[in-house]
């Protein structure tokens, strides 16, 4: 699905990425872990295609990435990153989850099940018409998740997701999570839970300095 | 003390019968300083947007010089227009000056940086992670400018209100454009000036206090706009 090759990612004189080759597969769940400053949002932001690399190549199915000439908002419908504290637009809970298929240009009459749904995915039922700015951190964190699983992506990015979330969602959450790549749903998942990558039975990706230390095969599927 | 408080009451007497000078200035400075907001939000808005979602080489350049644009005393405005306007000058020949249209113009010119530079600021305050999120929702970069626009649109609204405060309590463009003239360019500010030099004080601050009711419903509105 995606191949990162000699690619680095430089503010200034930092590198903050430098990755010699990297694969990710389609259909599979990834965690990435690593130390503060690892370069884990860094990495996200470019397999969401909303940062470009300074400097390297990268292949999405097969295509080479052009970040100068290509249009990247082909690209975009298709990833979507769920950051650790993501932005709720102002309106209702509604607004926010149909956004992306209103950008879709996905009709009214479509998009209401949809939303319905992904709500529900998300344990928020009748939370349809509140107001997003009112919710709690938590609630917030579920509506963005909502938000995004409503687009059905191929790719779901999702930057620490379950951090502000009370265990009992949290677990519900992890199971849906857990479920996306049999629905053909590459994922890639930041998170500094140290039991998480074996909760979620996936591949670790795991970041020093920038570099990938030991990408590792899945443990079972 | 006592010449306030009479002066206070015939002021309200003078609003209360709704006398014919009064209302001549109050709707002259209306028409021209709403006139001159919506054009100064025509340009105002795009060029703060602009300026405040690129990035370019002269783009610090372009700030300060919006910046000072902002400080420009109204006489200064008021004299280059003048320049412009006068018989001998280079538009002099449409017969613009002393009209309501020549104070729009300097009202323009006093309005737009301030639009432009309270725009500038509330994307420069906008939460960062605003167009991030619409681009990775599959917004393209018109609707995730449009998203951003919409998240700040209580900013820019205030930035159209400054414009209008600045038109509408400046006196200097509308004296030397307008020439205040009774019942066609004198607005409630060359009224105020004229009138108290007069000696008319109660005039003056019947007038004062039409201006002040003016600002305060225009900040109500946008009070009741932000709780919607």
């Amino acid at each position: 699905m995606y191949r990162l090759h000699s690619m680095r990612k430089c503010y200034g004189s930092n590198v903050a990425l430098d990755i010699e080759d990297l694969t990710i597969g389609e259909g599979r769940l990834y965690t990435l872990t690593g130390a503060n400053g690892a370069g884990k949002s860094t990495l996200l932001n470019i397999l969401a295609f909303l940062s470009p690399p300074t400097w390297g190549e990268i292949f999405y199915f097969g295509k080479r990435v052009d970040w100068n000439h290509g249009s990247m908002e082909e690209y975009r419908r298709k990833v979507t990153l769920l950051h650790q504290s993501p932005y709720l637009l102002g309106g209702t809970v509604y607004d926010n989850v149909a956004f992306g298929l209103k950008a879709r240009g996905i009709p009214e009459k479509e998009r209401q099940p949809i939303v319905e749904k992904a709500l529900d995915i998300v344990g928020l039922p009748g939370f349809r018409d509140r107001k997003a700015r009112e919710l709690s951190g938590g609630e917030a964190q579920r509506v963005a998740m909502a938000r995004a699983l409503a687009l059905e992506p191929e790719v779901l990015l999702l930057d620490e997701p379950l951090a502000n979330i009370d265990r009992e969602t949290a677990g519900s959450l992890e199971t849906v999570i857990a479920s996306l790549p049999a629905r053909g749903t590459t994922v890639v998942l930041i998170t500094h839970d140290p039991d998480q990558p074996e909760r979620l039975n996936g591949e670790s990706i795991v970041l020093t300095g920038g570099k990938v230390a030991h990408p590792r095969p899945p443990v079972r599927r | 003390m006592d010449f306030l408080i009479s002066s206070f009451a015939a002021a309200l007497r003078l609003i209360g019968s709704l006398s014919p000078d009064v209302v001549d200035a109050v709707g002259t400075s209306l028409a021209v300083s709403a006139g001159a907001t919506v054009f100064a939000a025509l340009f105002g808005i795009p060029v703060g947007l602009l300026v405040g979602l690129s990035d370019f080489p002269l783009k610090r350049f372009v700030v300060t010089v919006l910046n000072t644009l902002m400080a420009v005393p109204t006489v200064v405005v008021g004299l280059l227009v003048y320049g412009f306007l006068s018989r001998q000058g280079p538009l002099g020949a449409l017969g613009l000056l002393f009209t309501p249209t020549a104070i729009v113009i300097g009202g323009v010119l006093l309005a737009a940086p301030i639009v432009a530079n309270y725009s500038l600021a509330s994307v420069r305050g906008a939460d960062p992670r605003i167009v991030p999120t619409a681009l990775t929702l599959g917004a393209g970069r018109f609707l995730a400018v449009g998203t951003l626009i919409g998240e700040i649109r209580f900013g820019i609204l205030a930035a159209v209100i400054a414009g209008f405060g600045r038109v509408v309590s400046e006196v200097g463009v509308a004296m030397m454009l307008g020439g205040n003239i009774r019942g066609y360019t004198r607005t409630m500010t060359t009224a105020i000036a004229l009138e108290t030099s007069k000696g008319e004080f109660a005039f003056g601050m019947a007038l004062g206090i039409v201006l002040m009711m003016v600002a305060l419903l225009v900040n109500l509105f946008l009070n009741l706009l932000q709780k919607r």
